[in-house]
């Protein structure tokens, strides 16, 4: 396959933090590929290392060894600004706390990573006003995130990362905080937008029910890959 | 735009710091505006009260200013209307000059020889009109009091006429003529030996006559000054006192007798040629001292005069030293409460930085780069410095108000009566947008290093941060 048509590759990578005194190897060794335009989820249990892989794909973090390459940029290269601008530019994030800014009401939170692009006005407003709609927020525009519902701050998190069409979408466990049929609707809202506008997606979770979606699955375990899985 | 917007926000997240901030900041710029306005209230108003009755700059022949007080006769400025005219006259001066004026100052013998009695004084003789004009100078727009006011001026053909100050008329035994107050009984002197004046000395009189009007056509106190003239011989006129004058200082006030100009130069010249020991010269403005000066030198080295020039600041001691003494304790109040403001920004910003982990993770994994939160965080530092200061300023106009309009007295250094407490905050037209300015600034200043650590923060450990 050609380089173009992976959004991720992961040459042997390892991580390893430094806990006070104690080395904590997170990831032990990872090799794989990321295809482009499909629904992809990480799935392992707690503490399997899901949240440093996806914080090296989403280029906030570096690999201790290894090389991570996002849409074709080896991350371990590029300064601290270039990555900003890169993630700015590339990368759409979901949370599992969802992480809005709370001073900022649900049309401002949408509307924020289309400021750090300098888009001009008149089109941050009808890309927002679109998106909000897409989730299913439009009468909500107005609200502070602590005004909202769990489902709803995550739905406009959603929005919040596909507002500015990233090449990739990163979303870290975003159902563990909601109950289950809350975090259904979510996980069928994700899959539904990305079904339309083939961005890929990167899903991380806990939980094997979440996988009836899934194009590709990865399993890993003890920051180690242990199955990978198309379907 | 949108980074001021999101720091007002964030003040408001937690009120109820900011707004302790915000008064803490309010405080100081209060205190700042209220000393800084007393401060220039007696300063503004010393410096008004000395130009009023001094002029800005003072010229004098080469030496005068250090040995020759007690000699005007070798001192003196000869042909010195011509000087006047060509100061008034200059094309660059002219605009700048509000009077140019002579004094004449020396010392003599007064006597009070009805009474028997006699001391030495410190004359000044000017031309009443020329000082009636200066006492107009307010550049200011102070209140002027009451007592100042309605200060009684001799008059220009009133040529011998004098004012002499309240403890001259005590020595002199003048009370009772002159309603001095607080005048007690002289208490008997121990010996008995007034010989040093006792005798009339009028029959050293030069020119007698002029200076002779028969008694009972004038009613006034009279005195009998005498004084060296050119000559090296001793010369005596009859000065008439129209009333006192209390002087600021004791003993200025026990020496004082001012008198029109052509009395004292009668007394010092005689039938010789009539000079004046100073050019007085009054600016419109107190900003043009430094251009005068250099103007005045270069006339003077044109026409070839050993002329020197000194400003109000050199000729009383006492100004400069108020002046120092009063920005010292401005500065430290101010430092004072600069050091408490840094401190509590610091610690707001801090605290602020410290709530906000999880959301300087997000909003740096969306991609805003270090600078962005930088700015964001100095944003927030800035809205409260202006807030603060703002507050403080319009606060401090109130207070001000409130207490300019409450009538409290108090005596100001170098004054003799009380006078109402004045806070003019605007008096000084630096003081309160250099307070605000430096407030914001302190402000700014003060975030940078909270700003900092936020914008240092590893991305992943700050989004783990829960
Ligand atoms: N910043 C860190 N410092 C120290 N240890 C860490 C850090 N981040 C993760 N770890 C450790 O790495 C391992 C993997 O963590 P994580 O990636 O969060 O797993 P998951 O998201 O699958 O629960 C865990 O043992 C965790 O304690
Ligand atoms: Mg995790």
């Amino acid at each position: 396959m050609n380089n173009s048509e992976f959004a991720v590759r992961l040459t042997d990578v390892k991580k390893r933090y430094l806990l006070g005194k104690v080395e904590v190897d997170a990831i032990k060794g990872i090799t794989l590929q990321i295809p482009i335009k499909k629904f992809n989820v990480i799935i392992g249990p707690s503490g399997s290392g899901k949240t440093t892989l996806l914080n090296l794909l989403g280029c906030i973090d570096i690999p201790s060894s290894g090389c991570v390459e996002v849409c074709g940029q080896d991350i371990a290269r590029m300064t601290d600004e270039q990555a900003s601008d890169f993630r700015a530019e590339n990368i759409g994030f979901i949370f599992q706390n969802f992480n809005l800014i709370p001073v900022l009401s649900a049309y401002e939170n949408v509307e924020y990573p289309l400021l750090l692009m300098k888009k001009p006005a008149k089109e941050r407003r009808e890309l927002t006003l679109k998106m909000l709609n897409d989730v299913g927020l439009s009468s909500h525009k107005h609200h502070r995130p602590n005004e909202l519902s769990g489902g709803q701050r995550q739905r406009v998190a959603i929005a919040r990362a596909l507002v500015k069409g990233p090449k990739l979408v990163l979303a870290d466990e975003p159902t563990a905080n909601l109950d289950s049929k809350t975090g259904q609707s979510i996980i069928d809202l994700m899959f539904e937008m990305q079904a339309e506008r083939h961005t890929t997606f990167i899903f991380s979770s806990h939980d094997h029910q979440i996988m009836k979606h899934a194009e590709k699955v990865f399993e890993i375990q003890d920051g180690l890959l242990m199955e990978e899985k198309e379907r | 735009m949108k980074t001021l917007h999101i720091a007002f926000r964030n003040i408001f997240r937690n009120s109820r710091r900011s707004l302790m901030t915000i008064l803490a900041i309010a405080v100081s710029s209060i205190a700042i505006h209220l000393f800084g306005g007393y401060v220039a209230n007696i300063i503004y108003g010393m410096q008004s009260n000395y130009v009023r009755d001094n002029g800005h700059l003072q010229v004098y022949q080469e030496g005068f200013f250090d040995y020759g007080a007690g000699n005007p006769v070798a001192y003196g400025i000869s042909r010195y209307q011509d000087l006047i005219h060509l100061i008034t006259n200059d094309p660059q001066l002219k605009e700048h000059v509000v009077i140019a004026t002579p004094i004449l100052k020396f010392f003599g013998i007064a006597g009070n020889f009805k009474k028997d009695t006699s001391k030495t004084f410190f004359g000044i003789g000017y031309i009443p009109s020329d000082l009636k004009k200066m006492r107009e100078w307010n550049d200011y727009a102070m209140q002027i009091r009451k007592s100042r006011l309605n200060r009684i001026v001799l008059a220009d053909d009133d040529i011998d006429a004098g004012i002499i100050g309240e403890g001259m008329a005590r020595m002199l035994l003048l009370c009772e003529e002159l309603n001095v107050k607080n005048c007690k009984e002289k208490p008997q002197e121990k010996i008995e030996d007034k010989s040093a004046a006792k005798e009339d000395f009028s029959f050293l009189e030069e020119t007698k006559g002029v200076n002779d009007p028969s008694e009972g056509i004038d009613k006034r106190p009279r005195l009998d000054l005498l004084a060296a003239t050119a000559g090296g011989a001793p010369n005596i006129v009859t000065m008439y006192v129209n009333n006192t004058e209390i002087q600021g200082v004791k003993a200025i006030d026990d020496n004082y007798a001012a008198m029109n100009i052509s009395l004292a130069q009668r007394l010092l010249y005689g039938k010789g040629e009539k000079k004046a020991t100073g050019i007085v010269i009054q600016l419109r403005h107190t900003k043009d001292i430094p251009f005068a000066k250099v103007r005045l030198k270069q006339i003077f080295d044109e026409h070839k005069l050993d002329l020197e020039i000194k400003d109000y600041t050199l000729i009383v001691p006492m100004y400069r030293q108020v002046i120092s003494f009063l920005f010292a304790l401005f500065s430290f109040i101010s430092t004072i409460m600069v050091i408490i403001v840094l401190f509590t920004i610091i610690n707001t910003m801090t605290m602020s930085v410290m709530e906000r982990v999880d959301e300087i993770g997000t909003i740096r994994a969306l991609g805003l780069r270090r600078g962005g939160i930088l700015r964001q965080f100095i944003a927030e530092g800035l809205v409260l410095g202006a807030l603060g200061a703002t507050l403080g300023t319009i606060a401090s106009v109130m207070i001000a108000t409130g207490i300019n309009s409450s009538g409290i007295m108090w005596t100001p250094p170098n004054y003799v009566d009380p006078v109402p407490l004045k806070i003019m905050i605007f008096l000084n037209p630096f003081l309160s947008p250099g307070c605000w300015l430096g407030m914001v600034m302190l402000a700014v200043v003060s975030s940078i290093v909270p700003a900092r650590k936020a914008g240092k923060m590893v991305i992943v450990d700050a989004l783990r941060h829960v």
